[in-house]
């Protein structure tokens, strides 16, 4: 389906609602709109484009994976301060004006039944396979997906207490051993296939997180012949197909494509990393 | 209609006509979304009413299609952005059969953009494109390297320049402006070259080209090292030659560009001598941007007390000098 005919988006504003610290310096900012938006209809894996009252500085919007929504106005980010722009909406505080243009791009599909979704997050790549989970409990369906998280150390992980929550099965890894497995995601990842391959299960890969770790799940996938989405993050500086900024390196008759549009999720196959 | 609380004699925006011509053409309002920051229109029917724009400049238009740069294409500056996109764009056959038709329907003022990679090809992109249905200018970008000139840009020799503009005029059946680099060492030259070779107006400026580092990786922050900076922060530069042309050159029209992101920003360019506006950069935050600055010039043209546009456009007075001491 065209760009056009598929993404219904809007360029609205909404007020900063709430600001919420969580641990490892990452915070989520939950925006409310004054108006019915198309948010409601966010797909996991979509993303909004926020700027504030910025005046000629933090020029472009910045974009950010859809984390929750609440009806047609109300939503939120889970964000982790990284440059300048993430630093200035961390200290956003409640009424601050923000302008959003989304929800935008090309999200997750959903769980199909007797295919299990394994999510990969990595870090800052929670947002999105947290509300592809959310969404597969809401449907009554929590154990169609399942979460392989995996960070730094014990602070990097958020949020682990809804998945408990949700009745949706998750594994832990990180570096330094803090908690869960003392190692990679990816190496979960491995010895999770190993276990569906031997009674049989079908399965698919769903992942969000650092290059390097996605680079990592798109070998494995493509070794192991399976189904494998990656969403990606690239300098995008419009989020609507105009700035062409966002270009992805794919296989095929165009050597790039859109982050923005025809992304942020790419089938692994495509992508040619 | 006055607005009633207004004090007598003065103006109500709604009492601002924004009307105007450019090289021949009439014009709804001066503002016009830029090159580059619009792709072909179709983006931007979610966000804003594109029947109210002034009118819009397409993406560069070559004769084959083009796939663009590595990435990353694109940083952040201060007060602006590089981008290094590549030209990237769909051809001239492509754009004809496309994207044309839903451009022509809004019934603005439509502007192609157009580039070669050498003088025939430039010429071919013109003739060809002249011939769609409801262009009312092809802008000339001379702005990128001639490969067969060893990556010397067209835009910097007024020869070769004035050469090329000519050539394209000729196989044009419609106005030809040309966006002038400011990467020239002289602007005015430029202007005066392709003003003598038959162009009906120049638009200044395109970007600057400019680079950013990653401090921590030892690399360029974009792929192919130098890009194009636009934004605010190139506002002041963009000004002084729209400037510097419309003195030297007063027939000729100009459209000015570089950081528009207010009526005051817009209002600014006409008082050094454009005659229309482009908007760039700022598309990508506000995709409505346009329409808000639109209103904002009309508000501020009625406080200082002007109901049209030809009262500002190069009205700009000298500073008087000091009294003797």
């Amino acid at each position: 389906m065209p760009y056009e005919e598929r993404v219904s988006a809007a360029y609205f504003e909404a007020r900063v609602e709430e600001r919420r610290s969580l641990s490892g310096g990452y915070f989520v900012l939950q925006l409310v709109a004054d108006e019915a938006t198309p948010i409601g209809a966010t797909v996991p894996g979509q993303f909004v484009m926020l700027r504030g009252e910025w005046g000629r500085d933090l020029l472009n919007p910045r974009a950010f994976s859809v984390f929750e929504v609440d009806g047609d106005r109300r939503f939120s980010i889970l964000a982790k301060v990284f440059g300048r722009g993430t630093a200035r909406l961390a200290t956003a505080a409640p009424g601050e004006l923000i302008m959003v243009t989304g929800p935008l791009g090309r999200g997750f599909q959903a769980p199909r039944a007797g295919r299990t979704q394994l999510l990969v997050a990595g870090g800052v790549g929670l947002p999105p396979l947290h509300l592809q989970a959310r969404r597969a409990a809401e449907r009554g369906t929590p154990t169609a997906v399942e979460m392989l998280y995996g960070g730094r150390g014990r602070d990097d992980l958020l949020l682990v207490g809804d998945l408990s929550e949700w009745g949706v099965p998750h594994a832990l890894a990180t570096d330094d051993g803090s908690v869960g497995h003392h190692g990679r995601v990816t190496e979960l990842l491995e010895a999770r296939l190993v276990q569906a391959r031997e009674v049989g299960e079908e399965v698919e890969i769903l992942a969000c997180g650092p290059t390097p770790m996605l680079a990592a799940v798109r070998r494995i996938g493509l070794a192991e012949g399976i189904d494998t989405s990656l969403c990606l993050e690239e300098n995008m500086a419009c989020g609507f197909g105009v700035c062409l900024g966002c270009a992805v390196p794919v296989h095929g008759p165009r050597p790039y494509r859109y982050c923005c549009t025809d992304g942020p999720v790419f089938d692994a196959k495509e992508v040619r990393w | 209609m006055k607005d009633p609380a207004a004090p007598a004699g003065a103006l109500a925006p709604t009492d601002v006509d924004l009307r105007g011509e450019f090289a021949g053409f009439r014009l709804e309002t001066p503002l016009l979304a830029a090159s580059g920051c619009f792709a072909y229109g179709q983006q931007f029917a979610a966000f804003t009413d594109l029947r109210r724009l002034g009118g819009l400049v397409t993406k560069g238009i070559s004769p084959a299609p083009r796939f663009g740069n590595p990435v990353p294409r694109i940083c952040e500056t201060a007060s602006g952005m590089l981008n290094s996109i590549g030209l990237e764009n769909v051809g001239v056959d492509d754009f004809l059969g496309e994207k044309l038709p839903f451009l022509r329907e809004l019934g603005v003022s439509v502007w192609v953009n157009f580039f070669g990679t050498d003088f025939e090809t430039y010429v071919e992109c013109a003739r060809r494109l002249s011939a769609g249905q409801g262009i009312a200018a092809l802008e000339m970008n001379i702005s990128c390297p001639n490969i067969k000139k060893g990556g010397i840009e067209f835009g910097t020799v007024p020869e070769v320049a004035h050469r090329l503009t000519r050539a394209c005029v000729e196989v044009s059946s419609v106005p030809i402006i040309v966006k002038l680099s400011p990467n020239a060492g002289d602007i005015v030259g430029m202007a005066q070259a392709v003003s003598e070779a038959g162009a009906a107006g120049v638009s200044l400026i395109n970007t600057i080209t400019g680079m950013a580092i990653d401090v921590r990786k030892r690399r360029p922050r974009i792929a192919t090292t130098y890009g194009g900076l636009s934004g605010p922060a190139i506002k002041p530069i963009a000004l002084r030659m729209v400037h510097q042309v419309a003195k030297a050159l007063p027939e000729l029209p100009i459209c000015g560009i570089g950081g528009v992101m207010t009526g005051e920003d817009a209002l600014e360019f006409l008082m050094a001598g454009a005659r229309a506006v482009q908007v760039g950069t700022a598309l990508f935050a506000e995709p409505n941007a346009i329409m808000r600055i639109t209103e904002e010039l009309r508000a501020l043209l009625a406080e200082i007390g002007s109901a049209d546009l030809h009262g500002v456009i190069g009205c700009l007075e000298a500073i008087p000098p000091e009294p003797p001491v």
